[in-house]
């Protein structure tokens, strides 16, 4: 039983930083109803651009308000060479036009600080909380509970900024319809570029996070995958959901490889929650906290 | 001018219905399949031109795999140009294709290869059918997720499972050798004009599924599928068999991929960067068009050989060691923007922008 | 008028039929009937439910109650595919043409029902695939000179200018042969012009090619002129049912339109 909780929380745990990969997700799809493929490409560009700086010597506070500028100029040129010729396009034309930013953004990332894996140190170690350890045998990893408590603080903060300032509102209007919010005022160009901004911030602690963890390396665009499932539960404009689907991905996952895996040869991480997904698709497609989408005839 | 339709008047609905209905293009249709089957070849085989260019290399190295992507993208345009059904899944049918032509050759004694072939072609559209059921309900890029599941499940299978490699080792299979009819394709030259003679069979009989009923039934789907509903076209069987002639043409370019190209492949061959690769084959060549499935594979199959040459010869004027990884790089740099270009500026890709030239061709030299 | 006489029995009768969407009430309890060979109108103010109460006859929204009968043949739930194969085509009233396709194509794809070669006849193109494309083909051709698009047989839809977009839908419905015709709002959005070209052809349709019709119409002048009965719905309910002459001096319907309370 206990097995059963620390796989469980192990889970949770991992869940909660999967949550942050979709929480950008859900930034740009709620703001201009744009399904952004390049979040991952943005995750791994922010953290090498880190590390690049770090072994070029600069202090870590400094490489990473340089790697936030960079992500900023990245929003800046995303608008006006991306968003802006293709405004109003359907929702595909879109998501492939991000598919190729993804690529791009690899392309430049490792053009500028090369390939190789690089390792990242947070000082926070990776290791066994002792007291739980002591008090009830539990391996929870230290890391994982800071990580847990940086992106809850990070989405308490996204969520206040989207429900209460004006800046969100008009987001939000964007997210909905695009000619609308030109005929009410708003500047698509300005939101998408908060937007973008407010995107490549939750990438770089995202990026940040994960890089510790697994080392920084090109894996890590791949992350934009993982969070696929994680959104079709939650929904695709939903920052709870993102939070929630996170977990549940994350939990299941853990879940089935440990209990399931054994039976089938074990690797089935890399499908589980997919299949998952799929299943919610066919019941209940919008996700947990999504909108329901009503064609007029 | 050269370009000009005056004075080809149609009488009858068939002239009007042709393949090629206008002079020139089936002119220039008969001088490219000429050139194809017959120029090529001689001009490999023949002493006075043979040495001119290092023959094998071009037929191995690009021709060959330039028909069998040309046919994957024929296969994913199906689905996703012409049926409107987006899928990130066309390397893993490839995947079922190879092996299972491979098993079946292994394990049925006496079966002939082009028959392997096509029933590779057969298991790959009934698993692509499987994969589209969920395309009954849900549409867009929720579809999109469906069909990832569907690439890395595939991929999973094929590596989890050593019965489809056969045991062997990290899952690598060798491809037997390529006898049809008792006659062996053991040279670049004979594997060439084998696929060659295989992809254009399979173009010819996708062009006129997508000018026919089923094609129209195809983009009435995607184009609207409640109007569609409407007009009496079953939502099932119209996306299903997207799903399986779609499969099927990735299959059978699997199939071809691992035993007249590569001749070792492994599971993680097939990844989903190589469904990317087929993606962005037909957002550059055009989708929804026949013409642009092969001029987005060439375009794709050309740009890293070119941008390799180009490096190379760069190093050697100019005494340079280009960092490792420069070429690769830029060829993600340029694929990424190239992707954006085209959607931006003609999302109907190089097969409309040949469709403009040759109606600028009517009127050139004069200017209106 | 349509050519008096021709006119037969019920081809299509709509019982008590009852559809909300959530909270919101589409249509209350409506019943009428459609003769064979007749021109039937379907009018009233803006959200009476004229749009639903055609989707509910050719199986597109499912009604909560009641029943539609067709040829004899009575239901509830129908799919919109079933309807086709029994003879119902219809026009929408947001054009729903394909526009990735050209004029003929469009045409094409209403002969869809009748065309019986499979796919693999079709990816050889031989003999009967062959046959059965340029037969269709040539009826195809038949309601083009019908309909006078002959220039713009080989044009995508999708450039074509809104009048002629609406008589390309017309053309796709007819192609399909029906013996039941739903048109919504076929002259929407057109000049004076293109109204009585289009209303010569919906005569000819019913004159000539022998189809019934139901038309939801806006203008007046046009219902009154084309129209053999006329249903007038408002806010979901059925107010008045007979000839225009009838439906005109109703005081319910003048009060409808006039949007006095009630």
């Amino acid at each position: 039983m206990q097995f059963f909780f620390e796989v469980l929380i192990g889970g949770l745990l991992a869940g909660v930083m999967y949550s942050l990969v979709a929480l950008g997700f859900v930034l740009i799809y709620k703001a201009s109803g744009v399904f952004n493929f390049a979040q991952g490409a943005m995750v791994f560009f922010s953290a090498l651009t880190t590390v690049g700086f770090i072994s070029m010597g600069a202090p870590f506070w400094l490489a990473v308000a340089l790697a936030l500028a960079a992500m900023v100029a990245l929003a800046f040129f995303t608008e006006r060479v991306v968003l802006r010729p293709l405004v109003n396009q359907p929702q595909i034309t879109l998501f492939m036009a991000t598919i190729g930013l993804s690529f791009f953004i690899e392309g430049i990332a490792q053009l500028t600080w090369g390939a190789q894996v690089h390792a990242l140190d947070l000082g926070i170690a990776d290791e066994p909380i002792e007291w739980l350890m002591r008090n009830t045998g539990m391996n929870i990893s230290k890391f994982d509970l800071v990580a847990s408590g940086i992106a809850a603080a990070l989405v308490a903060v996204l969520a206040v900024f989207f429900n209460k300032t004006r800046t969100g509102r008009a987001l939000r209007a964007v997210a909905d319809d695009h000619q609308a919010a030109l005929a009410v005022g708003i500047s698509l160009q300005k939101i998408w570029v908060i937007v973008w901004i407010v995107a490549g911030l939750v990438a770089l602690v995202t990026g940040l996070l994960w890089g510790a963890r697994n080392g920084v390396q090109f894996a890590l665009t791949f992350l934009a995958l993982k969070a696929l499932p994680v959104l079709i539960l939650g929904g695709f404009e939903s920052i709870a959901g993102a939070i929630v689907g996170g977990l549940i991905v994350g939990a299941s996952e853990k879940l089935a490889e440990v209990y399931i895996g054994p039976h089938v040869g074990g690797g089935i991480e890399s499908w589980f929650p997919y299949a998952l997904a799929l299943l919610f698709l066919l019941v209940r497609p919008e996700g947990l906290f999504g909108e329901k989408r009503i064609d007029r005839v | 001018m050269f370009y000009r339709e005056a004075g080809q008047f149609k009488t009858t609905y068939a002239e009007d219905q042709r393949l090629f209905p206008i002079r020139q293009d089936r002119i220039g249709i008969a001088i490219l399949l000429a050139l194809a089957f017959v120029g090529v070849p001689l001009a490999a085989a023949m002493p006075a031109t043979a040495g001119l260019i290092d023959f094998n290399y071009w037929f191995s190295g690009v021709l060959i795999p330039f028909l069998i992507f040309s046919l994957a993208a024929l296969g994913l345009n199906v689905l996703t140009g012409y049926a409107g059904q987006i899928s990130l899944g066309a390397a893993a049918f490839m995947a079922v294709g190879a092996f299972a032509a491979y098993n079946f050759e292994l394990r049925v004694p006496g079966m002939p290869m082009l028959a392997s072939f096509a029933l590779a072609g057969v298991v790959a559209a009934l698993i692509g059918m499987v994969f589209g059921l969920p395309s009954l309900r849900i549409k867009g890029f929720y579809l999109a997720v469906a069909t990832l599941a569907a690439q890395f499940f595939v991929v999973w299978v094929l590596t989890k499972f050593a019965w489809f490699s056969n045991y062997s080792s990290s899952g690598v299979i060798t491809a037997q050798k390529l006898v049809m009819f008792g006659y062996a394709f053991d040279t670049p030259v004979k594997r060439y004009l084998l696929v060659l003679a295989i992809v254009s069979l399979m173009a010819l009989a996708a062009k006129n599924m997508a000018r026919g009923a089923i094609g129209r039934a195809w983009m009435a789907v995607r184009d609207m599928d409640v109007a569609a509903e409407v007009i009496g076209i079953p939502m099932m069987k119209t996306k299903l068999l997207a799903f399986a002639i779609s499969s099927f043409y990735c299959g059978v370019a699997g199939a071809l991929y691992a035993f007249a190209y590569l001749g070792t492949v492994e599971p993680a061959a097939f990844e989903l960067d190589l469904s990317f690769r087929i993606l962005f084959m037909i957002i550059i060549g055009g989708v929804g068009s026949i013409l642009g499935s092969f001029l987005g594979a060439g375009f794709i199959v050309m740009l890293p050989i070119f941008l390799d040459l180009s490096a190379a010869s760069i190093e050697r004027s100019f005494g340079l060691a280009l960092p490792a990884g420069l070429v690769s790089n830029l060829t993600l740099i340029l694929f990424g923007a190239l992707i954006v270009f085209f959607l931006v500026v003609e999302p109907n890709g190089l097969a409309r922008l040949w469709q403009i030239a040759k109606e600028k061709l009517r009127l050139w030299p004069f200017p209106h | 008028m349509s050519a008096g006489g021709k006119i037969g029995g019920p081809i299509l009768e709509v019982d008590d039929v009852s559809l909300s969407f959530g909270g919101v009430v589409a249509l209350q309890s409506v019943s009428f009937d459609v003769r064979k060979h007749e021109i039937r109108a379907i009018i009233g103010p803006n959200g009476a439910g004229k749009s639903s109460m055609l989707n509910v006859i050719n199986g597109v929204y499912h009604p909560q109650r009641g029943s539609v009968t067709f040829k004899g043949a009575s239901r509830r739930d129908v799919d919109p595919h079933e309807a086709a194969k029994q003879g119902i085509a219809r026009t929408f009233q947001n054009i729903a043409l394909f526009r990735g396709m050209t004029v003929l194509d469009n045409l094409m794809t209403g002969r869809y029902l009748k065309m019986k070669c499979g796919f693999l006849d079709q990816a050889l193109y031989w003999g009967r695939a062959r046959r059965e494309e340029l037969a269709h083909r040539a009826k195809v051709e038949e309601i083009i000179d019908f309909l006078e698009i002959q220039h713009i047989r080989k044009t995508l839809v999708g450039r074509l200018p809104y009048g002629l977009q609406k008589r390309v839908e017309l053309g796709r419905a007819l192609a399909a042969e029906p013996e039941l015709l739903l048109l919504d709002e076929p002259m929407a959005g057109m000049n004076l012009e293109e109204k009585q070209d289009m209303s010569r052809f919906v005569l000819d349709v019913n004159d000539q090619l022998g189809m019934t019709v139901v038309l939801i119409e806006h203008d007046m002048s046009v219902v009154m002129d084309l129209s053999d009965r006329v249903v007038v719905l408002d806010y979901g309910r059925k107010i008045a049912d007979g000839t225009p002459d009838e439906v005109r001096n109703n005081k319910d319907v003048i009060d409808a339109y006039l949007g006095v309370a009630h």
